[in-house]
């Protein structure tokens, strides 16, 4: 890969990444940040070129690796199996980029999730499939694909409780958990002003505090939720519907955007995402 | 904390045995991660401390600044900046060394600057005396005296660097305690959480104390007969 160097490093941007590394320490992995997930590094690095050439036997064929990064641990979406990255965004990528004509699909990279967007300006990565939330404000750093998923958020209580909560407002005067820095966030923060909110570094900490007793819910993304009820002692109390839509993220001036539409659009054509979304989430 | 469950069930350890090879993986990660940031800090920190001491004018300047720059950033602030913002490699391991080896170099700068001002000031006059030049002096007089008395705080550099090789999952590495996370943010680790947190603590335990007893017996080997003592 040939890489340019750059130093026209401006105050502003190195200021926000600073910031941003401030809050890289903290974060854990999260599939759909409300904002402030501190990953808006905005560098200037110049153009990296990942072209390279194959010699056909009838002449050249272009091929560009696009390569894809990932924060693991937001299972069903991207996780560990072993050594395997696994879930509904490797698959689903895989499958859009076979779809790309003249691309090709280079090795995963992993981080945490506030990493991926400074990766991906500054070139490490071509490409973010982490269940990442279309937002205006990511859209000021980075570009979306077209929406790939909608997902809405779930209130996950203990199963053998006797708190059933059916709203929003039956939270108050509970303490209430979520993910630092995601939508669940949010929303107990800005909707729920009478939860005591204690926030975790990822989402199975928060199970496992729901499961001990020490909160009596927690706000987290729908499929990820039910993912959790399904294999521990805790279930769905009600969905609140915010219509997220995730997106595959690339940089502002990628040549592949266009391609990267297309390619979701035939797997969504032909019948490969509904294939996909039953594998991981065996329904829909 | 109320507990509903046991904390140490043997289904989540059988379930820990089974990936113990993806463990393996990420401490090997953080043993070499650790080696070449402390071999880089001290190819830094080692010639830094002894500018602070012997050194003058803008040299002296721009070593002992250098340090009180690096050492007032966050480590996690430097991997990302050399990662993301100098881009200077894509290579996370390397990255990860830089950024370490940076910081260590810095924090290294300071125990050796310690050790060379603990050598006398006697003895660099009498070597100058005898007729050696000044690097003379300091490579056969001080240097091999500062080397031995600098083993206690090179210690705790060790150490601190060991647990620090954490951070850089920030820039895409996958370590000792990244893997110990994934574990357990699988579905079927979840309930793994504080066995996997107890295993990745004892590692890291066993690997501060072999290091520590170590660097003690080769402080007790080259200790310098006496001459602490007097």
């Amino acid at each position: 890969m040939d890489r340019t160097f750059s130093s026209d490093i401006d105050r502003r941007s190195y200021l926000k990444l600073v910031g941003a590394g401030g809050a890289v320490g903290m974060m854990g992995t999260a599939g759909c940040l409300g904002g402030g997930d501190g990953g808006e590094g905005e560098t200037t690095t110049t153009e990296g070129d990942d072209t390279e050439t194959e010699d056909g036997g009838n002449g050249d064929m272009e091929v560009t690796e696009i390569v894809p990064g990932t924060a693991p641990g937001f299972a069903p979406f991207e996780f560990k199996e072993g050594d395997e990255l696994v879930g509904f965004d490797i698959d689903l990528t895989t499958a859009v980029v076979e779809n790309m004509d003249g691309y090709e699909l280079g090795e995963w990279k992993e981080f945490e999730f506030s990493s991926l967007i400074p990766a991906l300006t500054s070139e490490n990565i071509d490409l973010i499939a982490a269940a990442m939330t279309i937002n205006d404000e990511r859209k000021q750093t980075i570009s979306f694909s077209d929406p790939y998923y909608e997902a809405d958020q779930s209130v996950l209580v203990r199963a053998d409780g006797e708190f059933a909560p059916g709203s929003l407002d039956d939270l108050n005067g509970h303490p209430v958990g979520a993910q630092k820095g995601t939508t669940g966030e949010s929303i107990v923060q800005e909707q729920v002003p009478d939860a005591t909110y204690r926030a975790y570094d990822n989402y199975v900490l928060a199970v496992r505090d729901l499961e001990n007793g020490n909160v009596d819910a927690v706000v987290l993304d729908k499929p990820v939720a039910e993912n959790f009820a399904s294999q521990n002692a805790v279930e769905v109390a009600f969905i609140e519907e915010t219509g997220e839509q995730y997106g595959l993220g690339v940089r502002q001036d990628s040549e592949f955007i266009d391609a990267l539409n297309e390619g979701l659009a035939a797997v969504q054509e032909d019948g490969t995402y509904e294939e996909i979304v039953n594998k991981w989430f065996g329904q829909e | 904390m109320t507990l509903s469950a046991p904390i140490l069930q043997a289904s989540d350890w059988a379930f820990i045995a089974e990936n113990a090879e993806f463990l393996v993986a990420g401490l090997w990660v953080t043993i070499k991660l650790t080696l070449a940031s402390i071999l880089l800090g001290f190819l830094l920190g080692f010639p830094a401390g002894a500018i602070e001491v012997y050194g003058r004018g803008p040299v002296k300047w721009a070593v002992e600044t250098t340090g009180v720059v690096i050492r007032g950033i966050p480590i996690v602030v430097i991997l990302v900046y050399i990662a993301f913002v100098l881009s200077v490699t894509n290579d996370p391991f390397w990255a990860a060394t830089l950024g370490l080896g940076l910081r260590g170099g810095a924090y290294q700068s300071q125990v050796f600057r310690g050790a060379f001002q603990s050598v006398s000031s006697g003895q660099m006059e009498a070597a100058r005396a005898i007729g050696l030049t000044r690097l003379q002096a300091i490579r056969h007089v001080s240097v091999p005296q500062a080397l031995r008395r600098s083993v206690p705080g090179f210690q705790n550099e060790f150490t601190i660097v060991l647990k620090d090789t954490s951070v850089a999952l920030v820039v895409g590495l996958s370590e000792l305690l990244t893997r110990g996370n994934d574990l357990y943010l699988q579905p079927r680790g979840g309930s793994a959480v504080l066995e996997v947190f107890l295993l990745i603590s004892a590692i890291y335990f066993v690997l501060t104390f072999v290091t520590n007893r170590s660097l003690d017996l080769l402080n007790d080997y080259y200790a310098i007969p006496g001459g602490n003592d007097t």
